[in-house]
């Protein structure tokens, strides 16, 4: 279990973080949302050793973080990192070398990972003569190289086509099934929706919100929806929200405790064609707690 | 310690790789073996000449040599030709091309005045020449040595603390730094770009020598080669490893407080200007190497990292200062290692504007 615990950092007058606190279980990936500048990227650094807190600690399996634990923690950077004229096979072993792996099981990983990753070919190139989503391959072999029990991984879509976005989901839930817990930060809400187990929201240097994307659900606004064909204009008047007219076709969506009555004047008003509670997105659950 | 290692051999194989890194070698030990086969280069200064003579000679010593022609024309058609350095006339009157050698025109005169002495009836008893202990003068050949150390210390030395600014810079900007410490520490990763860009200058210097003693004994100018020059080469290796260390530390703190190559040259000012005037002040060192400034700057760290060298080259300096000299620089070299690091680690993540040395130690 990656955990981080009531993490505090400032940076001159500037409070970064005030209270942050997130636990990814093995096997599980979590989404790391939040508006720019809310502190996702000064988490993960601190996670990663990379800034101290000036209060909390980060663990893993209930033990402090040190250096030679966090050299089995997989870290992709905001801003990617990479040499740019050393050569794609040579880069990954030499950080598969500083996580301590021998030579030979460097380069074992190394071809594993070649392969994993659709570089093959590209070993004798120098990552400056990649292209972008190619070198973000390279980046996240380097973050994968040394069996990492845990990744740490800051804004890993960003800059990807789709057909990129898709395979780094593959590699990121193979990983996943094999045990290892996956914390990554992202503005993509859709995907993080689709792919996360479960999502933290940071606000402010606050955790606003933390757990299964379900739990979220269930604990924001739920809003409802009526169609009606054929009705007065005045119907929906008793109830808040949001009433729009297309031709003869009325929408209301509506927040309301009382689904009921709002269903009784829809049918008195005209002919009720769609009736249901929506399922907020992600995004909505965002803007609503974020605000 | 074994990530130290790692990241110095990653330096030396990726810099020793470079097209610049090679090209500096080659060149410098080409450089240094064509010097060595310049016969003058190491001379002392004692010349010989070469003297048409038409008719009567004059006593000048070893170093003119006579040519004995029939007809004037015949002696400046042989000066023309350069065969001759000036031709002389009936022991009487001193030909030179376009000018005489000055060394030439001395002895040739004391040489005339001799035999007019001579012819008058004079004797003259030779004036009596000894010395007591004291200050030899400098020996040409060590001196002129001495003046090719500081420039090759001074070149090794730049490009090796250049080298450790230009990769510390590149580290952060492209922000490697971020993975690189969240596996080691970054004593390691400074110490271990240092170790590897020193160990880069020193091999350059093993080849420089390398070239200059092969190239001189193939040029059969061994025995022209100063006495002790085993010791002064010995001695060039140890100041060669405390300057570019104590310079490549200072480098790498600078280095770190910017995020763009563009700003290095700006921040590493005081680096570089403190080495021009060690520089400066060893071409002096050579050339005056007993005077008390030499003395003084050559226990003086860091202006001893390249002043001692020439010195030990250009002279004999006494024991006690050698030791004094080393002791000092060694420990002004961890003390610059240890500022370094501490400015360095807190530099290194933060990248954006120049830091100001001030930010770091609030
Ligand atoms: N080194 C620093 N010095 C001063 N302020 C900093 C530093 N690093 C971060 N901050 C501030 O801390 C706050 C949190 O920044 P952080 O980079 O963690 O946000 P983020 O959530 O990653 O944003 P983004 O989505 O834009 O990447 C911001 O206000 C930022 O300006
Ligand atoms: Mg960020």
């Amino acid at each position: 279990m990656l955990e981080a615990k009531d993490l505090h950092k400032a940076f001159g007058e500037k409070v970064a973080l005030s209270g942050v606190s997130l636990k990814v279980a093995p096997g599980e990936i979590m989404g790391f949302v939040g508006a720019n500048g809310a502190g996702k990227t000064t988490t993960m650094r601190i996670i990663m050793g990379l800034l101290t807190p000036d209060l909390g600690t980060s663990s893993w399996n209930g033990a402090p973080l040190n250096l030679q634990q966090r050299r089995r923690l997989g870290y992709m950077p905001e801003e990617r990192g990479l040499y740019p004229k050393m050569k794609v096979a040579e880069q990954i072993t030499y950080f598969a070398r500083l996580r301590g792996l021998s030579a030979s099981d460097a380069a074992a990983a190394v071809s594993r990972l070649v392969g994993q990753l659709s570089l093959e070919g590209k070993e004798n190139t120098a990552v400056e003569a990649l292209s972008l989503g190619n070198q973000q391959r390279v980046q996240l072999a380097v973050a994968l190289v040394a069996d990492p029990v845990a990744l740490v991984l800051d804004e890993p879509f960003s800059g990807l086509d789709p057909i990129a976005v898709d395979s780094l989901v593959e590699v990121l839930q193979a990983r996943a099934a094999e045990g290892v817990a996956v914390l990554f930060s992202s503005h993509q809400l859709e995907l993080v929706e689709r792919i996360c187990d479960s999502v933290s929201i940071i606000s402010a240097g606050q955790m606003v919100t933390s757990g299964p994307v379900t739990q979220l659900r269930a604990q924001a606004e739920r809003k409802l929806k009526v169609v009606v064909r054929g009705a007065e204009n005045g119907w929906a008047q008793g109830f808040d929200g949001d009433f729009t007219t297309d031709a003869d076709v009325q929408t209301l969506i509506t927040v309301t405790a009382d689904d009921q009555a709002v269903l009784r004047s829809a049918l008195q008003a005209g002919r009720v064609e769609q009736f249901g509670w929506l399922q907020p997105s992600l995004a909505e659950i965002f803007r609503e707690v974020v605000a | 310690m074994k990530e130290f290692f790692l990241v110095a051999a990653r330096e030396i194989k990726v810099r020793g790789r470079t097209k610049s890194f090679v090209i500096s070698l080659v060149a410098s030990a080409l450089l240094v073996a064509a010097l060595a086969f310049l016969p003058s280069f190491f001379d002392d200064g004692d010349s010989s000449f070469t003297v048409g003579v038409v008719g009567q000679e004059l006593a000048a010593g070893p170093d003119v040599t006579y040519k004995k022609f029939d007809t004037s024309a015949a002696a400046e058609e042989a000066l023309r030709a350069g065969e001759v350095d000036a031709m002389l006339l009936d022991g009487q009157t001193l030909v030179g091309d376009g000018s005489v050698d000055t060394d030439l025109e001395y002895l040739m005169r004391q040489a005339y005045q001799q035999a007019q002495l001579t012819s008058a009836g004079v004797t003259l008893d030779p004036l009596n020449v000894s010395t007591i202990a004291g200050k030899e003068a400098p020996d040409g050949a060590r001196v002129a040595l001495a003046n090719l150390l500081v420039i090759l210390l001074f070149m090794l030395i730049m490009f090796t603390a250049m080298y450790v600014a230009i990769g510390i810079v590149e580290e952060k900007s492209s922000r490697i730094v971020e993975i690189l410490l969240a596996s080691v520490k970054p004593w390691q990763l400074l110490g271990g770009k240092i170790v590897g860009l020193v160990v880069l200058g020193f091999v350059n210097l093993l080849v420089i020598a390398a070239a200059g003693l092969g190239a001189s004994a193939a040029a059969g100018e061994i025995g022209s080669l100063p006495s002790g020059i085993g010791g002064i080469v010995a001695n060039t290796f140890l100041w060669f490893l405390l300057g570019s260390a104590f310079f490549a530390a200072l480098a790498a703190a600078f280095g770190s407080l910017v995020s763009r190559q563009e700003d290095l040259n700006g921040v590493l000012s005081p680096m570089t200007m403190t080495l021009i005037i060690t520089y400066l002040l060893s071409f002096f060192v050579a050339t005056k190497p007993e005077s008390t400034v030499a003395q003084v700057f050559s226990m003086l760290p860091p202006f001893s990292a390249m002043a001692m060298p020439v010195r030990f080259a250009a002279t004999d300096v006494p024991l006690w200062q050698i030791l004094v000299s080393i002791v000092v620089m060694v420990v002004a070299t961890i003390g610059v290692m240890m500022l370094g690091a501490r400015i360095y680690q807190r530099a290194v993540l933060r990248t954006g504007a120049r830091l100001k040395l001030a930010q770091l130690f609030k």
